[in-house]
């Protein structure tokens, strides 16, 4: 029993210590510890983390919702589960979930980060097909394809298109200073300047062509309207920039305000001096993107859906309690005289029929209130008119408190939404149906209109065709006023709409030699390439042996020199009026051109008309005709060419087969030994959708050559120029285009006396004839 | 095509029009004040075949219209009598025509070529026509319809 016992002072036989030194005691368990923090740190045991929570800490389905786990553990658990290379599902919430309005309205704005979406983008979004365009999320085509009846409403009715994506620049300063500063990026050959003296008084709207620092006629950048404002002492400009160009013109201006100073050392003129170090002083530049909303209103009837839709206000009492009015000098609303204007121009059966480009701005009632309660066409007003009204603009007519930036926070702040405007008509209306027109709690809103002439050239246009009206709106009240004008009879359109309008009215809509246009051409190639190698081999037209270059994409610059015989480093289209006016006489006269300069790099805007049958595309060559052609046209082809790659293609395409055939093989061979488990599963790669393979990049250059090294003589006419736009025209009833063609060519037509071209299509043989014009507002 | 920049030669034998006052201004057109429209009411062109608007005059006949009224301005005056008279013609003995000539007041815009100056207007007049063809006996009319 004694032998039990350890300690010697017991009966034991070990003898213990009268101190313990500390350092020993730990150091002689410091292995220990090591081992014991080891395990703790990395558990040996193959538990996932879930797994080892306490009990009441588990929750059901947690390996699948890590939401379940604590946030500490979440991490950690997601990369056990890549490990384990079950993908970890995030289920969709539900749709209740999601229509719940905080959660949409945060799904919302996370959309439109990338694109800025417009404001009536959620009505757009319904109807139409949006595309993503120039960092908008722009509405392209009504989904009911209603193609030919968006031209009937442009042409009878009203086509209303939401334009909001053009961004105002504010250019606040002296008139002096800022002509001094345009004189430099605009040219007088191109039309008015900004400072013309029928802009300056803000009666109208002007539009200019911008072009790069001191390079007119290259380095054109695009086309802008802009509309002077008084702003007390000073002057605003504002300027509307197409989207696809706002980079280009932001960095233009802000380099001209800034930037200056090293230029202006060089410069000898002191005067001219002092004005360029005092831009910067002297004029503010800011941008508002998606600030005001602009709508477009294409038509005859637009007017008569404006008439009914906005209502001015006459009472400056009835107003005076809105919240925006506050800061604002009451006097210069003119209330009275805009209302008298808007009343006398009521039955006016076109807006072609009024002053072109003026500007009206009117103080009008909440347009919900005057909605009718179906949707109606629009129909004019039948009144006599008196044409006193129709000659000049009235003085004040012009002055709108809508440029003044301030009110605008204010104006959308005591918005009614529209469940309240339903919940306070509702409360106050004494007859069911009936609303009250003057109503004080409904503010008014500003509006800016702006008159659009269309054609006024019989010869080329029926005349009033595509005029209209320009509508301009505080921010906030875009969709109130967009179902307001559908329900008075306006069609909508989109992007589709402005581009067809554009063809029919034989403008230039993103012109090559700007940036804007390059891009749009580039990505239109892309997309006709890619459609095009979609087809089957055998569906495929063969370009070369139609003897068609180049047909994807217009290959300018070598057109230019293979005309001029020197090599080209930029292009320009010409857009001096007088002289595009004097070509014209030229054609029609057919007698020979004046000398231009720099005429080896210069386009000219032609508009193609068709004499007889055919129907133009995009990329379509312009040929010189030869002597005889024009009376043997009928039987004009181009003859069949060979194409010296098809052997090629075939060849490669039986190696590839080969090749193919191996892998195949190899595949199933590895397969099979797979399913044995003599190699262990390696994970499958999976191939991404990306890159075409070198075999399939190598066929379509045998298919279509890239490297095009002359394009005059590639067929058996001479080529001239290429179109950039064409299809039928509804307003001619005759297929027309839109093309460009080397100065150079256009003299050597000339030189032969004749002005008909012959126009080829792309994927075709057959010749065609087609008259020429110059198109005098590119 | 004559457009707003035709050079003076051509100019020289229309200057009696007054069309082009300033050798500063480009004379544009605007469309011309309308008279009351409606289903019976043709404006006749020169662009539009000739064919077609007197198809489309027989229709609306036959189709039981009691009149219809044919508006002519300028140039095409003349058409508007030619086709008033094919109905007259076609309609023999049941159609009247009743003609009216007036003036109409034509605004042009004037828009400035050079910076200094501002934007006008002028007024043109030009003559027009209004005819009423209306149906005297509506014989054929009712076996039409």
């Amino acid at each position: 029993m004694g032998s039990s016992e350890f300690d010697a002072t017991l009966g034991g036989d070990e003898h213990l210590p009268f101190s313990a030194n500390s350092l020993k005691f730990a150091a002689s368990r410091s292995i220990e510890i090591a081992a014991m923090t080891e395990s703790i740190l990395r558990p040996s045991k193959t538990k996932l983390i879930f797994q080892c929570l306490p009990v009441h800490m588990r929750r059901r389905v947690m390996s699948h919702n890590a939401k379940r786990l604590p946030i500490r553990h979440r991490v950690g658990h997601l990369e056990q589960l890549k490990k384990s290379g079950l993908p970890p599902k995030q289920k969709r919430p539900s749709r209740k979930y999601r229509r719940r309005p905080g959660n949409l309205l945060n799904e919302y704005t996370r959309r439109q980060r990338e694109n800025v979406w417009l404001e009536t983008h959620i009505w757009h979004a319904k109807r139409f097909h949006m595309i993503k365009r120039w960092r908008h999320s722009i509405a392209y085509a009504p989904c009911d394809k209603a193609f030919r009846a968006c031209y009937r409403a442009s042409s009878a009715h009203c086509l209303l298109q939401d334009i909001s994506y053009h961004i105002p620049i504010r250019l606040t300063g002296t008139v002096d200073v800022i002509k001094e500063m345009f004189s430099k990026i605009t040219n007088s050959g191109c039309g008015l300047g900004v400072c013309a003296k029928a802009y300056v008084d803000g009666k109208r709207e002007g539009s200019v062509h911008l072009f790069k620092l001191n390079s007119y006629p290259f380095g054109y950048i695009g086309k802008a309207t802009f509309i002077w404002h008084n702003d007390g002492s000073n002057k605003c400009l504002w300027l509307f920039i197409h989207p696809s160009q706002i980079e280009q013109i932001q960095s233009l201006l802000t380099d001209l305000l800034y930037n200056n100073t090293k230029e202006s050392s060089n410069e000898i003129a002191e005067k001219r001096r002092k004005l360029m170090n005092n831009y910067s002083e002297n004029i503010q530049m800011k941008l508002f993107p998606a600030t005001y909303n602009r709508f477009r209103l294409t038509g005859p009837k637009s007017h008569a859906v404006l008439t009914h839709s906005l209502k001015c206000i006459q009472d400056l009492e009835n107003i005076k309690n809105n919240k925006w009015m506050s800061d604002l000098n009451k006097s210069e609303l003119y209330l009275n005289q805009k209302e008298n204007y808007w009343q006398s121009i009521r039955s006016v059966s076109s807006p072609s029929q009024l002053p072109s480009k003026a500007v009206i701005g009117l103080v009008v009632k909440d347009p919900r209130l005057s909605r009718p309660k179906h949707r109606r066409k629009a129909v004019n007003y039948e009144r006599d008119i008196n044409v006193e009204c129709l000659l000049n603009i009235p003085q004040f007519i012009s002055t709108s408190p809508l440029w003044n930036t301030n009110i605008h926070d204010v104006i959308k702040k005591e918005r009614l939404s529209n469940a309240k405007f339903i919940e306070h008509v509702t409360k106050t209306q004494l007859v069911p149906g009936e609303i009250n027109e003057d109503d004080p709690a409904l503010q008014s809103v500003p509006v800016v209109l702006v008159q659009r002439p269309g054609s006024q050239d019989s010869n080329f246009k029926k005349i009033g065709y595509g005029s209209g009206w320009d509508i301009i709106l505080p921010p906030g009240y875009g969709l109130q006023f967009w179902q307001t004008f559908i329900m008075f009879g306006a069609r909508s359109g989109g992007l589709r709409e402005t581009e067809s309008l554009a063809h029919e009215m034989g403008e230039c809509y993103l012109p090559p030699d700007s940036d804007a246009g390059k891009e749009e051409e580039k990505r239109i190639s892309e997309e006709m390439k890619e459609k095009y190698f979609r087809l089957p081999p055998s569906k495929r037209v063969n370009y070369v042996k139609l003897a068609v270059v180049s047909p994807f994409i217009c290959p300018w610059k070598i057109l230019l020199k293979d005309w001029s015989n020197d090599p080209v480093d930029g292009f320009y289209i010409l857009r001096d009026k007088d002289l595009l006016s004097s070509l014209q006489d030229c054609i029609d006269q057919r007698k020979e051109l004046p000398a231009i300069q720099n005429s080896s790099m210069c386009l000219i805007p032609v508009y193609l008309k068709m004499v007889n049958k055919g129907n133009l595309k995009r990329n379509a060559l312009i040929c010189l005709p030869e002597r005889e052609d024009i009376q043997n046209v009928t039987s004009l082809f181009e003859p069949h060419h060979e194409d010296p790659n098809e052997t090629l293609r075939k060849i490669k395409r039986k190696q590839h087969k080969v090749i193919i055939k191996k892998l195949k093989r190899k595949t199933s061979k590895l397969k099979k030994r797979r399913e044995l488990g003599e190699i262990n599963s390696s994970k499958t790669k999976i191939r991404t959708k990306s890159e075409p393979s070198e075999y399939v990049k190598s066929m379509r250059e045998l298919w279509v050559p890239s490297d095009v090294k002359t394009v005059r003589r590639s067929c058996s006419r001479q080529i001239m120029g290429f179109l950039s736009q064409g299809a039928f025209s509804f307003s001619e009833s005759l297929s027309c285009g839109v093309g460009y063609i080397a100065f150079n060519a256009l003299d050597a037509l000339l030189k032969t006396k004749q002005n008909q071209v012959l126009v080829r299509n792309t994927s075709s043989r057959k010749y065609r004839l087609a008259n020429i014009n110059i198109i005098k507002l590119p | 095509m004559a457009d707003e920049n035709i050079p003076q030669k051509k100019e020289e034998p229309k200057k009696k029009n007054n069309k082009r006052p300033n050798k500063n201004y480009a004379v544009k057109k605007r469309l011309p004040i309308r008279p009351v429209e409606g289903d019976n009411v043709i404006f006749i062109t020169k662009k539009t075949n000739f064919k077609a608007q007197l198809d489309k005059c027989c229709d609306l006949l036959t189709k039981g219209e009691k009149e219809i009224i044919l508006h002519g301005l300028g140039a095409a005056i003349q058409r508007c009598c030619n086709l008033a008279l094919q109905l007259e013609i076609l309609f023999s003995g049941t159609c009247q025509i009743e003609v009216n000539t007036g003036t109409v007041d034509l605004v042009d815009d004037l828009e400035p070529l050079t910076d200094d100056l501002d934007f006008g207007a002028q007024v043109r007049h030009s003559s027009s026509i209004h005819i009423r063809v209306f149906r005297t006996a509506m014989l054929g009319a009712n076996q039409n319809l």
